[in-house]
């Protein structure tokens, strides 16, 4: 039984396209938004790169309905974080502006000042990678790549690599169960230790390479290297609004960019 | 215009010995040509070899030739291949490109390569979805499926690319009984409608006999017996070349020896 | 430009992918398993420069590290501005690999002990080179404490006999130019990586080495040479140890295999050609 109307188009649930406020910007003004982002934070020095990053993120953040699932990006960051605070602030080289002396340890002011800046740069560009890694699937960003022209070999690397990274980590998985009902030790002394990253290292590795003829012959047999551009499936609504503010942002940051290098930016606080 | 290989020998690169010798078979389109053979007798070997991906992508030494309508393998480039002949691996999974959120991205992959127009790639993409009865995977992940699912999906990713001719390595390996008359009628179907010439390697003889014309067994890299597949498929020296027999010649031969006389063994050797 | 396609095949597209992943797991479980100050996350960025040459390489380091970072999952910390060290490093590979850097080399008797002798004055000639740096004993610029030079002398002894324990029981002449080539691309990737840690965090990285900075702020370093001492320490001995790695790796791969990569036939033997 056949429908009267024959398909024309995918059906929906090929690279469906995300609805909602901010989520359903074309997912290259997404890119863009997010890259914006993180190198006005960490070329505009001081406090006002960061914070007005982290405004603009506060906004989309909100508009996108995106809360609590901001947090483990939150909590990722407190390594790197603590890090920067604990050693800045007691370890700031040429400071003299003592705060207080808790027996040896003498925190500066200076060092304080110089860890929250590095601090904020730090969330603000946490916060745009989480953004954009919430609102963006990475297929529906790849998609749109592909739309606009990017090289075949670009595009296949960013979406295999997404998908390979989760198979790896589970054959990883299963070669370590496998490695420690036949004893290997994770907890022990160093030099076990190492010798035990041995048995799970290697199958790994040979076992992934193994892959790369067949995939390489399977590639080939469906006409991966055959020329032009691939057929686009799916097209994501972009607009000239989204143009413009794409054109905006990328103007916007190359000027912050050389300004700040040239030093012009030194009067802000 | 055919698939043909005339005194093809090949070796694989670093190895001394070749894995195929003097090797000389057509396949026509409209037929299909079963190949049998013991394992490692170079059944997937001879299947690389006719898709031209020996030598062309893997390397290696090929003397004689192989032309898929009068293309040579030699020389031509792997997406000009691709269109002309499919080629279905023994491991389904590894087939799969891994580039593909669900079934019917993963089918349509081969259509989009070729650049051809969405309506076309929509149409071949439900189409080959169809012939095999795999519609309800299409939302799947490729990565989640049962090797069963993903020989059949494999085998729709490359029907979707509709070549003249179809090089099936053990395409059935992963099937019940049920799936493995679906894939023959399937086969059966895609000569008849397309006029596709197929290749299909299978240990699975009783499927062979129903859908081959003509037969071809392979030991030690050499062509040992050729001919219409009721003949080479009865040949009692099968065993010899560890080739099992269809069920029908056993059969026949249990009967013979147990000293069923004309005409009642030819009713017993009779498919039903 | 067809020697760029070249480096593009699809094979390497495929290899790619694969590596970056490896880098992740591997580094990912060595440093959560292993909890040393080394990373060994540019395995994979290493094999792709070797085998395909050097713009893959620089590509693939640049990928894992942005990819790991934007990756849905697992993303997150310091190592997305850092893509440009892993770039470097990759496309040093590369250049190695052109070089044949990588292929085995078995000697015996005379020419195994020169090999030795070059192999183990290298890694000396390059820890001097570190240890007699002015910015370690200047304090103006940023001196370092005296622990930091038998620090370095007890790594740069124990480096040397590991490298000649290697030539010697693998009986292989090319572990002197693997652990040269491997401390060279340490030490260009700790130039490279200071810069941005302490550009862009504060001199930090939020791993184990932290200690290590802050021991050497501790002895009056500034920011940046804080966060080259750190990176001279780990990257030179991190990245020889990834070569060595990748070094095995490729040893044990089949000249078959090997062959159909870019760069493959620099890294076959010449008697096993066949």
């Amino acid at each position: 039984m056949q429908p009267s109307d024959a398909r024309r188009t995918p059906p929906d649930f090929v690279q469906p396209i995300p609805t909602g406020p901010y989520r359903g910007l074309n997912p290259t003004t997404k890119l863009v938004i997010a890259v914006a982002e993180a190198l006005v934070a960490f070329t505009v020095r001081g406090w006002t790169g960061p914070l007005a990053v982290l405004l603009v993120l506060a906004t989309t953040a909100v508009a996108a309905r995106l809360g609590r699932r901001l947090v483990p990006f939150v909590i990722a960051t407190v390594p790197l974080t603590a890090s920067i605070l604990l050693v800045n602030t007691f370890l700031f080289p040429g400071a003299t502006d003592v705060i207080l002396r808790i027996g040896p340890f003498t925190p500066t002011w200076s060092g304080l000042e110089a860890a929250l800046q590095a601090t904020l740069r730090v969330m603000a560009f946490a916060m745009s990678v989480a953004v954009l890694v919430l609102t963006t699937r990475p297929d529906e960003l790849v998609a749109d790549l592909e739309r606009r022209g990017a090289p075949r070999g670009v595009t296949f690397v960013i979406g295999a690599t997404v998908r390979t990274i989760p198979r790896v980590v589970q054959r990883a998985g299963e070669i370590t169960d496998a490695q420690r009902a036949r004893g290997l030790d994770t907890q022990g002394r160093l030099w076990r230790r190492v010798r035990g990253v041995l048995p799970l290292a290697a199958p790994l590795i040979f076992g992934s390479l193994n892959e790369v003829e067949e995939l390489t012959m399977a590639l080939e047999a469906r006409a991966f290297s055959a020329a032009g551009r691939r057929t686009t499936l799916r097209v994501f609504p972009d607009g000239t609004g989204q143009r413009q503010l794409r054109w905006a942002a990328a103007l916007l940051t190359a000027a912050l960019i050389v300004l700040s290098i040239a030093g012009r930016l030194a009067f802000l606080p | 215009m055919s698939l043909i290989l005339r005194d093809a020998t090949y070796r694989y690169a670093g190895v001394g010995h070749p894995a195929l010798t003097d090797i000389s078979l057509e396949i026509v389109p409209g037929s299909v040509l079963a190949v049998v053979g013991a394992n490692e007798a170079g059944k997937s070997t001879l299947c690389l070899l006719a898709a031209g991906l020996a030598p062309t992508t893997i390397g290696g030494e090929l003397r004689g030739t192989v032309e898929i309508d009068g293309l040579a393998t030699i020389g031509a480039r792997p997406p000009e291949l691709a269109q002309r002949c499919g080629i279905l691996f023994q491991n389904a999974e590894t087939q799969l490109s891994g580039t593909a959120a669900t079934v019917w991205e993963e089918v349509a992959f081969g259509p989009r390569n070729l650049s051809l127009p969405l309506d076309e790639v929509v149409e071949r993409t439900e189409a080959a979805l169809s012939a095999l009865g795999v519609e309800e995977l299409a939302p799947r992940d490729p990565g989640r499926l049962s090797g069963g699912q993903a020989q059949l999906v494999a085998l729709a990713a490359v029907l979707a690319m509709r070549p003249a001719y179809l090089v099936l390595d053990e395409p059935t390996s992963q099937l019940d009984p049920q799936g493995t008359q679906l894939v023959g009628s399937a086969l059966q179907r895609l000569t008849q409608e397309s006029g596709a010439g197929l290749l299909v390697v299978e240990h699975k003889t009783d499927l062979l006999a129903s859908i081959a014309e003509e037969c071809v067994v392979l030991a030690d890299g050499k062509i040992v017996a050729r001919g219409s597949a009721g003949d080479v498929l009865a040949d009692p020296r099968l065993d010899e070349w560890g080739v099992e027999p269809p069920s029908t010649a056993r059969i026949e031969r249990a009967a013979r020896s147990a000293g069923v006389q004309e005409p009642m063994l030819s009713a017993l050797a009779t498919r039903p | 430009m067809s020697w760029l396609s070249r480096q593009f095949s699809t094979r390497v597209l495929v290899l790619i992918p694969i590596a970056i992943a490896i880098n992740i797991v591997l580094g990912y479980t060595v440093q959560t398993v292993l909890k040393l100050p080394i990373y060994l996350d540019s395995i994979g960025t290493i094999l792709v420069g070797v085998l395909a040459g050097p713009i893959a390489g620089a590509v693939t380091g640049a990928a894992a590290n942005l990819i790991w970072q934007y990756a849905p999952g697992i993303g997150g910390g310091s190592i997305g501005p850092f893509a440009i060290t892993a770039a470097v490093i990759g496309f040093m590979a590369g250049l190695w690999g052109y070089l044949g850097v990588y292929r085995p080399r078995p000697a015996s008797g005379a020419r195994l002990w020169g090999a030795v002798v070059i192999g183990v004055a290298i890694i000396l000639l390059l820890a001097s080179r570190i240890y007699n740096n002015p910015a370690y004993t200047d304090p103006n610029i940023g001196g370092y404490p005296d622990w930091v030079f038998t620090a370095a002398i007890v790594i740069a002894v124990v480096a040397s006999l590991s490298v000649a324990a290697f030539i010697l029981i693998r009986r292989d002449a090319a572990g002197a130019w693997v652990a040269a080539a491997g401390a060279l691309t340490g030490i260009v990737a700790a130039i490279v990586s200071a810069p941005i840690a302490a550009y862009v965090f504060g001199g930090v990285t939020g791993s184990g080495t932290d200690i290590l900075v802050a021991a050497l702020r501790q002895g009056g370093a500034d920011v940046y040479n804080a966060s080259l001492g750190q990176g001279l320490f780990s990257d030179p001995i991190d990245k020889t140890i990834t070569s060595f790695v990748v070094f095995i790796i490729l040893a044990s791969l089949s000249s078959r295999v090997l062959a159909r990569f870019p760069l493959g036939e620099r890294l076959v033997r010449p008697d096993t050609a066949s």
